[in-house]
This record gives structure tokens, C-alpha cells and sequence, in this order.
């Protein structure tokens, strides 16, 4: 399916002859990677034997199927974000998976071999309690869905409402569970905490209330951990408290009571701190569930237990044991239980459920991750064997969202990084250049040519050009070999002994900051995974800002990154220093950040190993340096003068500009009040530090130059207004100066609101807003120019500005919301430039910027023609040739980063949000290159014939002038 | 020179033995016999001429007196030439037009170039012009000619816009402003 839609985009893309990618070219720079997000339920497809589906559903609201041989998707429905998108519950029945979606709100059915919708149906808003598949007569027909006033029956073929009945007294008792074993009865449970049980039981024909009894209780607090359904419709509870395990028979004729059976009669013993937990399991909901059952009483303690006739007998004790579950295949019911083995492996162990015996040859042996988080759920798939013995699959789900699929005996089979799902900020980082290109930058470096006399510098060169010709006969042979073996084994794989530079530049090292916690540095150019570090203890809703300390440019000395991460409850600061190539964490002395951490500047000043200080600010605006080395703090005392910094306050409306003293403390230099009550400062953006402006100005018509109006300390503010009426709202977008706080350019658009998307480079700012007005979508670009005359040309200083900028601002209509924006960027910005609009359709848009041009005329002129203007045409255009994605969508696209590869035609995408895209964009076409099709053999052909042609005709020609001589 | 009249002079002819048709060498008298063999260059009349004799009469190269006054004509001529060029290269110019392509750009390249060129090789056109009494004043005459072509190269050079006059010329040039401030921050986290 997927390769058909693939071909048919192709196809109109050589249709058009477009800038986008030809068909041969999908995926030979670019590659996609889906994510699902972390698995709130997962499900194996067991109804046959050869299935090997995996159906997961995410706190991302997605439903998924994966293929658990390979790890990839087989298909995928994206629901809509937060609340309304939100599974609750996820039962899956041969092969259909129903999914209660948004609070109740939405029943859907799927069909789980393609992921086409069974049914859906829309249910009355509620608080969504529980749902569960009801069989009768061993057949499951129904499903149950329990709110917090009313159950509702439902057919599992069609989703028609069989009946729905509300619950008695749902105003003071909370009901949580529904039970049925297929003998026609529903039973639906509720308590009121502290006093009584309720169980109600539903015909399941009519919904007629057959029994409505109420047990007393007092120990009750909740029945969703602590309390179970075991064997032929007996609750079984457990109370922390007294350390005592309950009983109830739910069918008993007559007053129903609570037996109570002590721990200390099965000479067991709950962990103190610990609250007890019941795992039960109901291998087909048309039958009873289980006699066994797990109780769990400490983080690593299971005991496997056994209800018979009344009573409790244990059958095994796990004591150390991480993880436990129950699986079924045919008659047979499984326990799987996952203990420690030694520090850094764990081994998974089949139990017999009904007698807790091991079964024979069933160890896996998982190794932890050390660079992973804890061990957090297990799944597992068992399955009969031919001999008629239980084989099994395990997932495991870490805490660091992987999941891990096992295939006896303890061969990983697949990973799935989930974490990546959500990835936070990232950054690019030159790889390493390799021995040789290191010896040879080394080698001819300045230093070694002062230290060196001549003849050392010959040899020196001889022998390095030995060692390239070395390297280069290698590579043939390589190459060679390579050659006579079949094109599937060739693909090397990418580890990283081999990662180096390639000549160009393109492949670079991605690190990857997720909303875990869990870092990852990916190689550009495949896409693997090389490294990744899982940071314990980040809270979720913690702030990460990842910046790039010392690049890969200072060899020896090792790259570093540094991660700041800030706590959003307690406000501290905490950094996290790593290798970007290896990820190792680097073990440099971390300053102390004993105060809430504001925000963190990045200098361009060295140290003696080329680490970049990074300024650290905290609330009471004094500054930490790291490194704090003697020569860093001397440097930043000679050039203290001239450090600022601006801090926004969003929730304040106040943006403040700070000067920094030779004693690192800093003093306020400018404030600038927004009023917070009228509107909200929802965006600052400066403007990046890597980027390059080649052209200093624009040439006019007439040959004179408008000079760009270049302010490296330039912000671009957006507020919006807090009204959000469509004939008030209004959003406002500000040029302040960070250095002095003067405000260049205002510019207020009335009938406007968020969300502002907003890209802030070179000498211009476009964003993008939504017009309440006409409903719809608008761009505007605004442009500064310094006029024809430069003030100053050699320096730059905010402080020695006297004339304002002429600022330039036209606005275009855009077919479509967006979801991010950003622009390319180039190594030395000769390359024109463009806009990488992400899509809510996942589509990445590259826009031309000669399409936001302030300067567009509305009356074409002798002029504007001479300068290429295009003419104002108010629709900005959205052509499909210019999504740089072609088919490969990337869902909820949150961002995108733009890197400069070593070729200045070239610059290097990465678009983030459920999944990744990675690909090469070319604003100016690939214009320092040759093309993939460029024919060589054609050329060489040429080359040589001409040669031996022009060889051929000079031997002619002198015979003939011998023969002519002689005549 | 190995002209007709050299060989075929006389004809004499000796056969040689067993009815070869290979000869040495053959002087024929009478010209019927060697009708047959067609590769006798014609140009021979009936009479017959002793060796060495040609009827053509031999240019006179030896170097004679000039007239004074046609030297200074040949010179006048000489100087004169770049001068007389230039209405020419004025209609090449209005032609070509003020469009940048490729034969305008030759054509300016040849009117450009070759006033250069003379320019280069004064001193042997002033070599020339030796032997002439008014020398100074041609030589002047040919220079302010070929200055004149030369101007004229670049006037059209302007107006097809290949000067680098304006400062538009020079924006390339301009290195990035150093800055002096160093700003940071943001968002409070």
C-alpha cells in the first residue's frame, strides 16, 4: 500500500519536473523514523498462531500495530492531541481492539490486520471508569463500558448499545470495577471508601438489576489495586492496614460477608511502607478468571497464590523478583517472572500457574541498559510449541519509554526508543575527523611549522602522504571486495569506532533531548542510534537547554556538550556534561547552583581548551561562569563591559537587559514593562549565533545598495493580547535592541491572534499569525535596512546607533495553519534562503524567502524586473513539488532544526514531533556539486577518445609530412 | 621550384631493355610519342624552348628608390588606421546593443583588445613610421586613435554595465561588521 502511494507521488513529481526529489532519489539522503509514544496498554494479536502483530496504545493517543518480528509499524491512527484524543482503555478480542477514547466519550472498534474501523460510536460524556469484554455461553459478544453513573452494553460486532442502566446511588458510592464469567450475569462493584462494598448484578439480557447487596467494609480505600476477582466470582482484597486479605463470594445466596484471612496465617508479611497489590488474571472474559493470582508485598517480592475452596494456599515465593505476568495460550496459563540475576542482567522465567513449578528451558536473560531506565512493566506472548511445551516472547517497557522484545533464549529481537516520541531540543555536531585527517590537520597546523625545521617538515609530509595512499588502497581494496558481494551485505553499519567526517561535511552527529529525560546521538545519515543516556530523577515537566561548549574542530580535546536542566517545581539548575560523538559523561568539577537558575548564556569566549563559558544567571541576577577556570574569570573581567544579557518575564510582561561587572554580579541596564493584563509576551527570539550573512546589502535597480540594517543584538518580541474576542484581539510584534532596550520597531496587528510562529534572521522577521478578521491564516515579513549609506562598516554597536532602521513590512495570505517554522541556514549564507514550513498535514513546506519580501512591488517596474522581484500577489502558493518530504509525513511535527553542512548548497534538516525526518534541502539547487545522474562514463568516453583521437592524428599527421618531405 | 620548364625543357627519352616500361631518364624530341602518357604537365606550347628558358618574365625584387611622398602617404595611412576604425566599431556598438550575451561580449572583447594590442606593439609601428619626416606627429595621431578605440571599449563596457562603478560592484567586498557587544538570554526557564 504504502509503496504504491510512494510510486504515484514520485510519478507526479517527475510529472512536474519539480525541485522536489526524484524517485530514485527517496530515501538516499533522507530517512523517517514513526513513533508511537510511551505504551499505556499493549497487547499481543494471539488469535493465530503465526500472527505477529504487537497492538499498542500510547499516552500519545495512539493506537498502533507493531511487528513484533521486526519492531516496525504496520499501521498507525494518530488521534488528536490532550484530552479529547485521550485511550482509556484498550480490550482486545480476536481480531478486533476496542478502544474507549476521550473520557468515554468515543467507542471505536478496529479491525487489528490493517487498522480499518470497525465501527465507532459516540457515547454520552461521562467519567470514564472501566471497560470490559462480557461473554456469554463462552462466546464474547458484548462490552461493557462503566461510567461513573451508568453502565452501558454494547454488541462487540457492530457497537449497537444492547441497554445502558444507571447505577443506584452513584452520587455517594464510587464505582470501579465490572466482572462477569460469562454465566449471564454483569457484576458492576463500587465502594463507599472506608465503609461498605457495593456489587450490583445486571442481567445481561435486559440490564434488569438482578441483586444489589452491600458489605460492610470499613477497610476499603480503593478496589482498583488492592482488590481482584479470582476463581468462580470471588473478590479477593487486601488491606494494608491490618495485613489481611478478604474474601467475598459475590454469587452467595443470602448476606454476603467479608471472610477475613490474616498474612500472618500464610506466614507472610507486607513490607512496611508498602501497599499490597492483587494481580489476577481472566484469560477469556466468557469464563471464570483464575484460581492463582500474585500478590505483591514489597517493590521486589511476589508471592504466587492460590484460592481453593475458601482457602489461600501459597505456591511460590519470588523473593527477588522485578516483575511478573500472567499469560495464556490455549488451556494453558503461564506466569512469567522476571527476577535479578546479578547487577546488570535480569532473567525471565516461566512458572506453571496452577502449580508454580518452573518450567523446563524457558530462562531468557535480559541485560540491562546502563545507560536505561528501570524496569517498569513486563508483557509477555506465550505460545504452544510443537511438542506441546509453552514458548514465550517478552516485552519489556523501561521507564525510559523503550520497549524491548525478547525471543528465547534472551536474543533482543527488537528496541523501540519511544523517548523519541518527544523530543525536546536537540543540536548537531561535526564528527570527528579520522587518524589520518587529524595527523594531517596536526601536521601542517602553524605551530608545527615554527617548531619544525625544513627537512622534518618534508619528511613529515612523505610520510603522511604514505599513510593517505595507505588509507586510499584500503579503501579500494574495500571497495573491491565489497563489490563481488551481494548489495544487501554491503550496507555497512554505522558504530561508532567508524563514525569520521566525511568530506563534505553531511554527516553529522544529532543529539537529542527528550521530554524523559533520555538523550540520544544519532547518526545523521542512517539514522542509528549510537549512544543514548537516560538521566534519572528529570521531572517530566522539566526545561532543557542544550548547547555545544566545544565543538569537534579543537582536536585533541574531546567535543562537550552541556545540558542544562531546570527543575520547574524547585527551580534549580542542574548541568549534565557529555561527549557528544561517544555520550559518555564527562567528568569535569560542575559548579554548585545552590539557587533557582533564570536563564544561561553561552559567550563566544574561550578558555585554553576551547571551551566556550557558558553564564549561568540566577534569580538574584548574579552570574556563575562555567568553566570557572583563573584564565576565564580574567577574560571575563577584561570584557565584562561588554557582556549583556535580557531576561523576559512572561508572566510579569517585563523584559530587563542586564550589563555584567568585572565582580560577576550585573546591573540592571533597561527594563521594558508590557502590560500583563493587556497582553502577553508569548515568543523572544533573537537571532542565531551560528549564522552567517554573506551579502552585506541588496542591490537596487538602479545598481545602488540598500544596506541590510545587520543587529547581531536584534530581539523580535510577540505578545498577544489576553482578550481574545475576534474584534479585540490583536497581537503585537516588537524590535528591541537587547543591549540598550530601545525599541527599533512596533508594529500592533489589530484583529489578529496566536499561536505566532515566528523566524528571526539576517535582517528580517517573518511570522505568522491567524486574522480573525477574514479567517485565515497570514504571513508577514518585516525588513530592516540601514538606507544606502552605511553608518559604520568595520564595528557594530548597539550602544553607537543614531539613526533608526527604515523598516519595511508587507503581509501575505497563507492557505494553511502551521505548526513550526524555521529557516535554512548555510555555511557562509551565499546560498539564498528559504522557510521550512511544518504542516499540521505533516508535510514540510519549503518556502522561497523571495516570496516574503517586503520590497515585492504591486507595480512591476523597469527596476523591480532588474532586481528579480517577484510582483505582491496577496495568496502565498503552497505547491506540493516544494514539500521536501514527498510522501514521508511527519505527524505532529513540533520542530525543525536547520544545520550547515560543509557544501554552501546544503543544509541539513531535521524535522521532530511524533517522528523524525532527516533530509538535505538545497535553497539554491545543489549548484557546487555535480548531479547524481552526471554522466561520467559519457564524459570520461569523451575525454579519452579525444585523447587517443588527437594521439592518433598527430602520428598521422607526421607521417604525412615525412612522406611530403621525401617527395 | 621544380617548374615545368625545368624537366620538360627537352624531350629525350631512352628505352630501356625487354620492353620495361620503366625508364631512367628520357629525353623526347618529338612530343606524338609521349602523348599516351598524360602525366606530362602541359603549359608547353609547339615551339620548343633551349633549357632554362621561360617565357614568363621574372619579377624585378630588387629594392628600388622610393617616391619621398609615398612614404609619407603609407605612414599617414598606418596612423591614420584606429581612427578610421572607429565609426565602424560606433555601428558594431548601436548593433550589438546593451544586452549581456555572448556576442556582444566578443565584440566588445575585440574592440577592447585590439587597441590594446596596437598600444602594446607601439614601438614597432613607431619602427615603421621611421623612414617618415612627420613621425611624431603620426605617432601621436596612431596613439590618441587607439586611445580613442580603447575609450570607446569602455564607454560600451558601461553602458552594458561591466564597470564596476556603482557600489553595488563592491558588496561582495564588504567584510561583516565586527560586533562589539556580546547579548544573550531569553525566556526566564
Amino acid at each position: 500500500m504504502s509503496a504504491l502511494v510512494c510510486r504515484v507521488v514520485a510519478f507526479f513529481c517527475l510529472l512536474r519536473a519539480s525541485a522536489a526529489v526524484f524517485e530514485d532519489q527517496v530515501g538516499k539522503f533522507d530517512w523517517r523514523q514513526q513513533f508511537v509514544g510511551n505504551v499505556r496498554f499493549a497487547a499481543f494479536d494471539a488469535h493465530s498462531q503465526a500472527s505477529k502483530k504487537l497492538l499498542v496504545a500510547t499516552e500519545k493517543n495512539i493506537f498502533a500495530s507493531v511487528n513484533s518480528r521486526t519492531g516496525e509499524l504496520f499501521w498507525r491512527h494518530v488521534d488528536k492531541t490532550g484530552q479529547d484524543g485521550q485511550i482509556d482503555a484498550m480490550l482486545v478480542h480476536g481480531q478486533d481492539a476496542v478502544l474507549v477514547v476521550g473520557n468515554g466519550r468515543l467507542l471505536r472498534s478496529w479491525e487489528t490486520n490493517i487498522g480499518g474501523l470497525n465501527w465507532e460510536v459516540v457515547m454520552d460524556t461521562g467519567s470514564f471508569q472501566t471497560a470490559q469484554l462480557i461473554g456469554l455461553a463462552d462466546i464474547v459478544k458484548f462490552v461493557a463500558v462503566l461510567k461513573k453513573s451508568a453502565i452501558s452494553l454494547h454488541y462487540l460486532s457492530n457497537g449497537h448499545q444492547k441497554w445502558v442502566e444507571n447505577l443506584p446511588d452513584s452520587d455517594t458510592v464510587q464505582y470501579q470495577t465490572v466482572y462477569s464469567s460469562g454465566n449471564g450475569d454483569v457484576f458492576v462493584l463500587g465502594l463507599v471508601p472506608h465503609s461498605h462494598i457495593v456489587v450490583v448484578a445486571y442481567n445481561i439480557e435486559d440490564g434488569e438489576i438482578m441483586k444489589q447487596v452491600s458489605v460492610e467494609a470499613p477497610w476499603i480505600t480503593s478496589l482498583d489495586s488492592s482488590c481482584a476477582v479470582v476463581g468462580s466470582a470471588v473478590l479477593l482484597c487486601v488491606d494494608p492496614v491490618s495485613s489481611s486479605l478478604y474474601t467475598l463470594q459475590l454469587n452467595a445466596e443470602g448476606r454476603a460477608e467479608f471472610v477475613h484471612i490474616p498474612l500472618q496465617s500464610l506466614d507472610l508479611e507486607a513490607e512496611a511502607g508498602f501497599h499490597p497489590v492483587v494481580i489476577a488474571t481472566q484469560p477469556h472474559p466468557a469464563r471464570v478468571p483464575l484460581k492463582e493470582f500474585f500478590l505483591q508485598l514489597g517493590p521486589e517480592r511476589f508471592i504466587l497464590l492460590q484460592l481453593k475452596d475458601g482457602a489461600i494456599a501459597p505456591l511460590r515465593d519470588f523473593n527477588p523478583a522485578n516483575l511478573v505476568a500472567f499469560a495464556t495460550t490455549g488451556e494453558k496459563t503461564v506466569a512469567a517472572v522476571m527476577s535479578p540475576k546479578n547487577e546488570t542482567a535480569c532473567s525471565i522465567n516461566l512458572f506453571s500457574a496452577d502449580t508454580g513449578r518452573r518450567l523446563l528451558d524457558t530462562t531468557v536473560t535480559y541485560n540491562l541498559d546502563p545507560n536505561g531506565g528501570k524496569l517498569n512493566r513486563l508483557f509477555v506472548l506465550a505460545f504452544l510449541k510443537k511438542d506441546d511445551s509453552v514458548g514465550y516472547r517478552a516485552l519489556v517497557q523501561t521507564e525510559d519509554f523503550a520497549l524491548t522484545f525478547l525471543q528465547q533464549p534472551g536474543r533482543v529481537v527488537w528496541v523501540r526508543e519511544e523517548a523519541l516520541a518527544d523530543v525536546v531540543t536537540m543540536e548537531m555536531v561535526d564528527l570527528p575527523l579520522t587518524g589520518t585527517q587529524a595527523e594531517l590537520e596536526g601536521e601542517f597546523g602553524k605551530k608545527a611549522a615554527i617548531q619544525d625545521g625544513l627537512l622534518a617538515m618534508v619528511l613529515k609530509r612523505l610520510s603522511s602522504q604514505l599513510i593517505l595512499l595507505q588509507a586510499w588502497i584500503g579503501h579500494l581494496w574495500k571497495l573491491f571486495y565489497d563489490a563481488r558481494k551481494p548489495r544487501s551485505h554491503v550496507k555497512n553499519e554505522v558504530t561508532i569506532e567508524t563514525l569520521a567526517r566525511d568530506e563534505f561535511n553531511l554527516q553529522k552527529m544529532m543529539v537529542m533531548v527528550t521530554a524523559s529525560g533520555k538523550l540520544f546521538g544519532i547518526d545523521s545519515k542512517s539514522g542509528t542510534i549510537l549512544w543514548k543516556h537516560y538521566l534519572q530523577n528529570v521531572q517530566p515537566n522539566a526545561a532543557f537547554k542544550l548547547m555545544v561548549q566545544r565543538t569537534t574542530a579543537h582536536f585533541p580535546h574531546p567535543p562537550q556538550c552541556t545540558l542544562l536542566i531546570k527543575d520547574k517545581d524547585t527551580g534549580l539548575g542542574s548541568l549534565h556534561v557529555f561527549n557528544p560523538i561517544f555520550g559518555k559523561k564527562s567528568h569535569i568539577a560542575l559548579p554548585t547552583l545552590p539557587r533557582p537558575i533564570q536563564q544561561s548564556l553561552l559567550l563566544p569566549i574561550m578558555d585554553q581548551d576551547y571551551t566556550k563559558v557558558l553564564m549561568l544567571i540566577d534569580d538574584q541576577y548574579k552570574v556563575t561562569a562555567f568553566p570557572s577556570t583563573k584564565n576565564v574569570l580574567q577574560q571575563l573581567q577584561e570584557m565584562a563591559s561588554s557582556i549583556f544579557f535580557y531576561l523576559v518575564d512572561s508572566s510579569q510582561g517585563t523584559l530587563s537587559g542586564f550589563r555584567l561587572r568585572k565582580d560577576l554580579s550585573t546591573e540592571l541596564m533597561w527594563e521594558v514593562v508590557i502590560p500583563a493584563e493587556v497582553q502577553k509576551i508569548t515568543l523572544v527570539k533573537g537571532k542565531r549565533a551560528n549564522e552567517h550573512v554573506h551579502s552585506q546589502g541588496r542591490v537596487m535597480g538602479d545598481r545602488s545598495v540598500l544596506y541590510k540594517y545587520l543587529n547581531p543584538n536584534l530581539l523580535a518580541v510577540v505578545t498577544e493580547s489576553t482578550d481574545t474576542h475576534p474584534e479585540r484581539s490583536f497581537i503585537g510584534v516588537f524590535l528591541i535592541d537587547g543591549v540598550t532596550g530601545r525599541i527599533i520597531h512596533e508594529a500592533v496587528q489589530r484583529k489578529a491572534r496566536g499561536p505566532v510562529h515566528l523566524v528571526h534572521s539576517e535582517n528580517w522577521v517573518v511570522y505568522e499569525y491567524w486574522n480573525t478578521k477574514s479567517r485565515r491564516n497570514e504571513f508577514s515579513v518585516l525588513e530592516q535596512y540601514e538606507g544606502t549609506e552605511l553608518y559604520n562598516s568595520s564595528v557594530f554597536s548597539s550602544l553607537d546607533r543614531p539613526h533608526p532602521p527604515q523598516v519595511l513590512q508587507q503581509s501575505y495570505i497563507f492557505p494553511s495553519p502551521i505548526n513550526t517554522l524555521e529557516a535554512t541556514l548555510t555555511e557562509k549564507g551565499i546560498t539564498s534562503r528559504h522557510l521550512l514550513v511544518g504542516l499540521p498535514s505533516g508535510a514540510i513546506l519549503s518556502l522561497p524567502k523571495m516570496f516574503l519580501d517586503p520590497r515585492r512591488p504591486e507595480v512591476v517596474s523597469e527596476q523591480s524586473r532588474e532586481e528579480n522581484l517577484i510582483p505582491y500577489a496577496p495568496e502565498m502558493p503552497i505547491r506540493t513539488e516544494w514539500f521536501i518530504n514527498y510522501n514521508q509525513t511527519v505527524s505532529r511535527v513540533k520542530g525543525i532544526y536547520t544545520a550547515p553542512s560543509g557544501l554552501e548548497s546544503t543544509c541539513l534538516v531535521v524535522a521532530y514531533g511524533l517522528d523524525i525526518y532527516q533530509t538535505r534541502v538545497f535553497p539554491s539547487k545543489q549548484f557546487d556539486v555535480l548531479k547524481d545522474d552526471y554522466d561520467y562514463m559519457l564524459i570520461s568516453s569523451v575525454l579519452l577518445g579525444l585523447f587517443f583521437a588527437t594521439m592518433i592524428s598527430k602520428r598521422l599527421a607526421e607521417v604525412k609530412l615525412l612522406n611530403r618531405a621525401w617527395r | 621550384m621544380s617548374s615545368p620548364g625545368g624537366q620538360g625543357g627537352g624531350a629525350l627519352s631512352t628505352r630501356g631493355a625487354g620492353g620495361a616500361r620503366r625508364m631512367k631518364w628520357a629525353l623526347e624530341l618529338s612530343l606524338s610519342n609521349t602523348r599516351s602518357r598524360g602525366d606530362r604537365q602541359g603549359g608547353q606550347g609547339d615551339t620548343m624552348y633551349p633549357i632554362g628558358y621561360s617565357d614568363k618574365p621574372v619579377p624585378d625584387t630588387s629594392v628600388q628608390e622610393t617616391d619621398r611622398n609615398l612614404v609619407e602617404k603609407r605612414c599617414w595611412d598606418v596612423a591614420l588606421g584606429p581612427l578610421k576604425q572607429i565609426p565602424m566599431n560606433l555601428f558594431i556598438m548601436y548593433m550589438s546593443g546593451n544586452t549581456i550575451s555572448i556576442f556582444p561580449i566578443m565584440m566588445v572583447c575585440m574592440m577592447a583588445w585590439r587597441p590594446i594590442q596596437a598600444l602594446m606593439s607601439l614601438s614597432a609601428t613607431f619602427k615603421l613610421l621611421e623612414s617618415s619626416s612627420q613621425q611624431w606627429l603620426q605617432g601621436l595621431v596612431y596613439l590618441v586613435g587607439n586611445l580613442l578605440g580603447s575609450a570607446l571599449a569602455i564607454y560600451k563596457c558601461q553602458s552594458m554595465g561591466l564597470l564596476p562603478t556603482h557600489s553595488s560592484d563592491w558588496l561582495a567586498f564588504i567584510e561583516p561588521p565586527q560586533r562589539m557587544e556580546i547579548m544573550g538570554g531569553g525566556m526566564v526557564l
